[in-house]
Protein backbone atom coordinates (compact mmCIF):
# COMPACT_ATOMS: atom_id res chain seq x y z
CA UNK A 1 0.00 0.00 0.00
CA UNK A 2 1.38 3.22 -1.14
CA UNK A 3 -0.39 6.69 -1.06
CA UNK A 4 1.11 9.36 -3.35
CA UNK A 5 0.08 13.05 -3.42
CA UNK A 6 -0.52 16.13 -6.13
CA UNK A 7 -1.57 19.49 -5.32
CA UNK A 8 -4.11 21.06 -7.70
CA UNK A 9 -4.13 24.35 -6.01
CA UNK A 10 -5.66 23.88 -2.70
CA UNK A 11 -6.96 20.98 -3.92
CA UNK A 12 -4.84 17.50 -2.77
CA UNK A 13 -4.85 14.88 -4.52
CA UNK A 14 -4.17 11.23 -3.08
CA UNK A 15 -3.79 8.69 -4.60
CA UNK A 16 -3.84 5.02 -3.41
CA UNK A 17 -2.19 2.08 -4.53
CA UNK A 18 -2.07 -1.47 -3.56
CA UNK A 19 -4.06 -3.31 -0.78
CA UNK A 20 -5.26 -1.63 2.69
CA UNK A 21 -6.43 -4.61 5.40
CA UNK A 22 -6.10 -4.87 8.93
CA UNK A 23 -2.51 -5.12 8.72
CA UNK A 24 -2.01 -2.03 7.41
CA UNK A 25 -4.33 0.33 7.80
CA UNK A 26 -2.60 1.86 10.60
CA UNK A 27 -0.11 3.23 8.27
CA UNK A 28 -2.69 4.40 5.49
CA UNK A 29 -4.06 6.49 8.53
CA UNK A 30 -0.46 7.77 8.93
CA UNK A 31 0.10 8.47 5.38
CA UNK A 32 -3.26 9.75 4.23
CA UNK A 33 -3.50 12.21 7.65
CA UNK A 34 0.34 13.47 7.04
CA UNK A 35 -0.97 14.20 3.57
CA UNK A 36 -3.39 16.44 4.18
CA UNK A 37 -1.93 20.01 5.49
CA UNK A 38 -3.60 23.21 7.07
CA UNK A 39 -3.93 24.97 4.02
CA UNK A 40 -6.03 22.57 1.92
CA UNK A 41 -9.16 23.40 1.09
CA UNK A 42 -10.58 19.76 -0.39
CA UNK A 43 -9.46 16.67 -0.60
CA UNK A 44 -10.08 14.31 -3.43
CA UNK A 45 -8.83 10.80 -2.59
CA UNK A 46 -8.13 8.66 -5.70
CA UNK A 47 -8.57 5.15 -5.30
CA UNK A 48 -8.22 3.98 -9.24
CA UNK A 49 -5.36 1.81 -8.06
CA UNK A 50 -6.75 0.14 -4.81
CA UNK A 51 -7.11 -3.02 -5.52
CA UNK A 52 -8.99 -4.19 -1.49
CA UNK A 53 -9.76 -2.62 0.96
CA UNK A 54 -11.80 -4.17 4.30
CA UNK A 55 -13.61 -2.87 7.26
CA UNK A 56 -9.96 -1.36 8.46
CA UNK A 57 -9.23 0.71 5.30
CA UNK A 58 -13.40 1.97 5.54
CA UNK A 59 -12.40 2.82 9.38
CA UNK A 60 -9.71 5.19 8.05
CA UNK A 61 -11.44 6.56 5.09
CA UNK A 62 -14.59 7.56 7.72
CA UNK A 63 -11.86 8.82 10.03
CA UNK A 64 -10.20 11.34 7.92
CA UNK A 65 -13.37 12.62 6.41
CA UNK A 66 -14.60 13.39 10.47
CA UNK A 67 -11.72 15.29 10.65
CA UNK A 68 -12.20 17.02 7.70
CA UNK A 69 -15.25 17.58 8.29
CA UNK A 70 -14.40 19.79 11.61
CA UNK A 71 -12.35 21.96 9.90
CA UNK A 72 -14.88 22.62 7.14
CA UNK A 73 -12.85 20.85 4.14
CA UNK A 74 -14.36 19.15 1.73
CA UNK A 75 -13.70 14.80 0.99
CA UNK A 76 -14.28 13.46 -2.35
CA UNK A 77 -13.53 9.94 -3.57
CA UNK A 78 -12.86 8.70 -7.55
CA UNK A 79 -12.25 6.11 -9.79
CA UNK A 80 -13.17 3.00 -7.07
CA UNK A 81 -12.82 -0.36 -9.31
CA UNK A 82 -16.18 -2.20 -9.18
CA UNK A 83 -15.42 -4.82 -6.15
CA UNK A 84 -14.16 -1.64 -4.36
CA UNK A 85 -17.43 0.17 -5.04
CA UNK A 86 -19.29 -2.81 -3.52
CA UNK A 87 -17.49 -2.43 -0.35
CA UNK A 88 -18.55 1.46 0.23
CA UNK A 89 -21.95 1.05 -1.10
CA UNK A 90 -22.57 -2.07 1.50
CA UNK A 91 -21.27 0.01 4.18
CA UNK A 92 -23.46 3.27 3.40
CA UNK A 93 -20.23 5.48 2.98
CA UNK A 94 -21.69 6.34 -0.70
CA UNK A 95 -24.47 7.95 0.89
CA UNK A 96 -22.17 9.88 3.06
CA UNK A 97 -18.65 10.70 0.94
CA UNK A 98 -19.45 11.88 -2.18
CA UNK A 99 -17.60 9.99 -5.28
CA UNK A 100 -17.11 10.53 -8.37
CA UNK A 101 -16.13 8.42 -11.66
CA UNK A 102 -12.95 9.92 -12.60
CA UNK A 103 -10.48 12.34 -11.01
CA UNK A 104 -11.39 14.77 -13.68
CA UNK A 105 -15.18 14.67 -12.24
CA UNK A 106 -13.46 14.93 -8.79
CA UNK A 107 -11.45 18.14 -9.42
CA UNK A 108 -13.90 19.65 -11.20
CA UNK A 109 -16.21 19.56 -8.35
CA UNK A 110 -14.02 20.31 -5.79
CA UNK A 111 -12.57 23.61 -7.63
CA UNK B 1 -13.96 -31.31 -8.93
CA UNK B 2 -12.88 -29.74 -5.65
CA UNK B 3 -9.87 -28.33 -4.31
CA UNK B 4 -9.02 -27.83 -0.77
CA UNK B 5 -6.89 -25.33 1.55
CA UNK B 6 -5.98 -26.20 5.25
CA UNK B 7 -3.88 -23.13 7.09
CA UNK B 8 -3.18 -22.97 10.43
CA UNK B 9 -1.67 -19.55 11.32
CA UNK B 10 -1.08 -18.10 15.00
CA UNK B 11 -3.43 -15.13 16.07
CA UNK B 12 -1.51 -12.13 14.65
CA UNK B 13 -2.79 -9.36 12.37
CA UNK B 14 0.42 -9.80 10.11
CA UNK B 15 -0.41 -13.47 9.26
CA UNK B 16 -3.37 -12.60 7.96
CA UNK B 17 -2.37 -11.15 4.39
CA UNK B 18 -0.21 -14.62 3.64
CA UNK B 19 -3.70 -16.35 4.60
CA UNK B 20 -4.96 -13.89 1.66
CA UNK B 21 -2.51 -14.72 -0.55
CA UNK B 22 -2.73 -18.08 -0.49
CA UNK B 23 -6.22 -18.13 -0.91
CA UNK B 24 -6.33 -15.93 -4.07
CA UNK B 25 -3.72 -18.25 -5.25
CA UNK B 26 -6.75 -20.76 -4.55
CA UNK B 27 -9.29 -18.87 -6.66
CA UNK B 28 -6.90 -18.14 -9.91
CA UNK B 29 -6.23 -22.23 -10.00
CA UNK B 30 -10.52 -22.65 -9.65
CA UNK B 31 -11.08 -19.65 -11.89
CA UNK B 32 -13.39 -17.92 -9.37
CA UNK B 33 -14.48 -14.54 -10.92
CA UNK B 34 -13.23 -11.07 -9.44
CA UNK B 35 -16.32 -10.23 -7.03
CA UNK B 36 -16.33 -14.14 -5.46
CA UNK B 37 -12.46 -13.87 -5.04
CA UNK B 38 -12.77 -10.45 -3.35
CA UNK B 39 -16.35 -11.69 -1.38
CA UNK B 40 -14.02 -14.71 -0.10
CA UNK B 41 -10.75 -12.80 0.99
CA UNK B 42 -12.66 -9.68 3.00
CA UNK B 43 -14.92 -12.30 4.70
CA UNK B 44 -12.14 -14.44 6.03
CA UNK B 45 -9.97 -11.26 6.87
CA UNK B 46 -13.00 -9.66 8.84
CA UNK B 47 -13.45 -12.94 10.77
CA UNK B 48 -9.95 -13.80 11.23
CA UNK B 49 -9.41 -10.06 12.55
CA UNK B 50 -12.20 -10.39 14.94
CA UNK B 51 -10.98 -13.97 16.25
CA UNK B 52 -7.40 -11.94 17.03
CA UNK B 53 -8.95 -8.46 18.38
CA UNK B 54 -11.48 -9.89 20.50
CA UNK B 55 -10.45 -13.74 21.27
CA UNK B 56 -8.51 -12.62 24.26
CA UNK B 57 -5.03 -14.16 24.54
CA UNK B 58 -1.86 -12.26 23.80
CA UNK B 59 -0.99 -12.26 20.19
CA UNK B 60 0.92 -15.36 18.48
CA UNK B 61 -0.68 -17.34 21.89
CA UNK B 62 -2.68 -20.02 20.05
CA UNK B 63 -3.44 -20.66 16.39
CA UNK B 64 -6.35 -20.05 14.28
CA UNK B 65 -7.42 -22.74 11.66
CA UNK B 66 -8.74 -22.15 8.02
CA UNK B 67 -9.93 -24.49 5.86
CA UNK B 68 -11.56 -23.17 2.42
CA UNK B 69 -13.34 -26.26 0.02
CA UNK B 70 -13.38 -25.29 -3.43
CA UNK B 71 -15.90 -27.32 -5.51
CA UNK B 72 -17.81 -26.25 -8.99
CA UNK B 73 -20.93 -24.38 -7.41
CA UNK B 74 -19.88 -22.73 -4.37
CA UNK B 75 -16.75 -22.09 -2.10
CA UNK B 76 -16.66 -23.01 2.09
CA UNK B 77 -14.88 -21.21 4.61
CA UNK B 78 -14.29 -22.68 8.06
CA UNK B 79 -12.65 -20.51 10.70
CA UNK B 80 -11.74 -22.29 14.21
CA UNK B 81 -10.14 -21.25 17.09
CA UNK B 82 -9.77 -21.68 20.57
CA UNK B 83 -10.31 -17.85 22.12
CA UNK B 84 -13.26 -17.10 24.37
CA UNK B 85 -16.99 -17.65 23.05
CA UNK B 86 -18.06 -14.96 20.35
CA UNK B 87 -21.19 -15.22 17.69
CA UNK B 88 -19.92 -12.73 15.65
CA UNK B 89 -22.98 -12.79 13.34
CA UNK B 90 -25.05 -12.16 16.70
CA UNK B 91 -22.73 -10.30 19.28
CA UNK B 92 -21.07 -7.95 17.29
CA UNK B 93 -22.97 -4.32 16.80
CA UNK B 94 -25.40 -3.59 14.10
CA UNK B 95 -23.80 -0.11 12.28
CA UNK B 96 -25.87 2.40 11.29
CA UNK B 97 -25.83 2.34 7.82
CA UNK B 98 -27.95 5.65 7.26
CA UNK B 99 -25.73 7.76 9.98
CA UNK B 100 -24.44 11.07 8.68
CA UNK B 101 -20.54 11.13 8.35
CA UNK B 102 -19.83 13.17 11.99
CA UNK B 103 -21.94 10.56 13.66
CA UNK B 104 -20.98 7.39 11.99
CA UNK B 105 -19.53 4.74 14.24
CA UNK B 106 -17.33 1.86 12.62
CA UNK B 107 -18.20 -1.03 14.92
CA UNK B 108 -19.43 -3.65 13.15
CA UNK B 109 -19.03 -3.12 9.63
CA UNK B 110 -16.89 -6.42 9.56
CA UNK B 111 -19.42 -8.38 10.48
CA UNK B 112 -22.17 -6.66 8.07
CA UNK B 113 -19.68 -7.16 5.15
CA UNK B 114 -19.91 -10.80 5.34
CA UNK B 115 -23.80 -11.08 6.18
CA UNK B 116 -24.47 -9.24 2.80
CA UNK B 117 -21.65 -11.18 0.88
CA UNK B 118 -22.07 -14.37 1.77
CA UNK B 119 -24.67 -16.67 1.00
CA UNK B 120 -24.79 -18.58 3.94
CA UNK B 121 -23.31 -17.76 7.77
CA UNK B 122 -23.28 -19.95 11.13
CA UNK B 123 -21.50 -19.73 13.83
CA UNK B 124 -21.00 -22.71 16.55
CA UNK B 125 -19.46 -23.28 19.72
CA UNK B 126 -17.79 -27.06 20.04
CA UNK B 127 -15.26 -28.64 22.41
CA UNK B 128 -14.50 -24.81 23.63
CA UNK B 129 -14.11 -23.74 20.44
CA UNK B 130 -15.62 -20.91 18.26
CA UNK B 131 -16.41 -22.31 14.64
CA UNK B 132 -17.53 -19.92 11.88
CA UNK B 133 -18.75 -21.23 8.67
CA UNK B 134 -18.97 -19.05 5.52
CA UNK B 135 -20.50 -20.57 1.99
CA UNK B 136 -20.59 -18.02 -1.36
CA UNK B 137 -21.62 -19.78 -4.21
CA UNK B 138 -19.86 -19.03 -7.76
CA UNK B 139 -22.87 -18.00 -9.36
Amino acid sequence: MNVQVDHHDKVLVARVEGRVDSSNSQDFERQLQGAIGEDVQAVVVDLGQLAYISSAGLRVVLLVAKTLGQRNVSISLCALSDPVQSVFEISGFNRIIQIYDTQADALAAAG
Amino acid sequence: MSANLQLRVPNRIEELPGVSEAVEALGREEGWTQDVTYAIVLGLEEVATNVVRHGGGEPGSSEIEIEVTSSDDEVRIEVRDSGKAFDPFHEAPEPDLDAEVQDRQIGGLGVHFVKVLMDETSYSREGGRNHVSMVKRRS
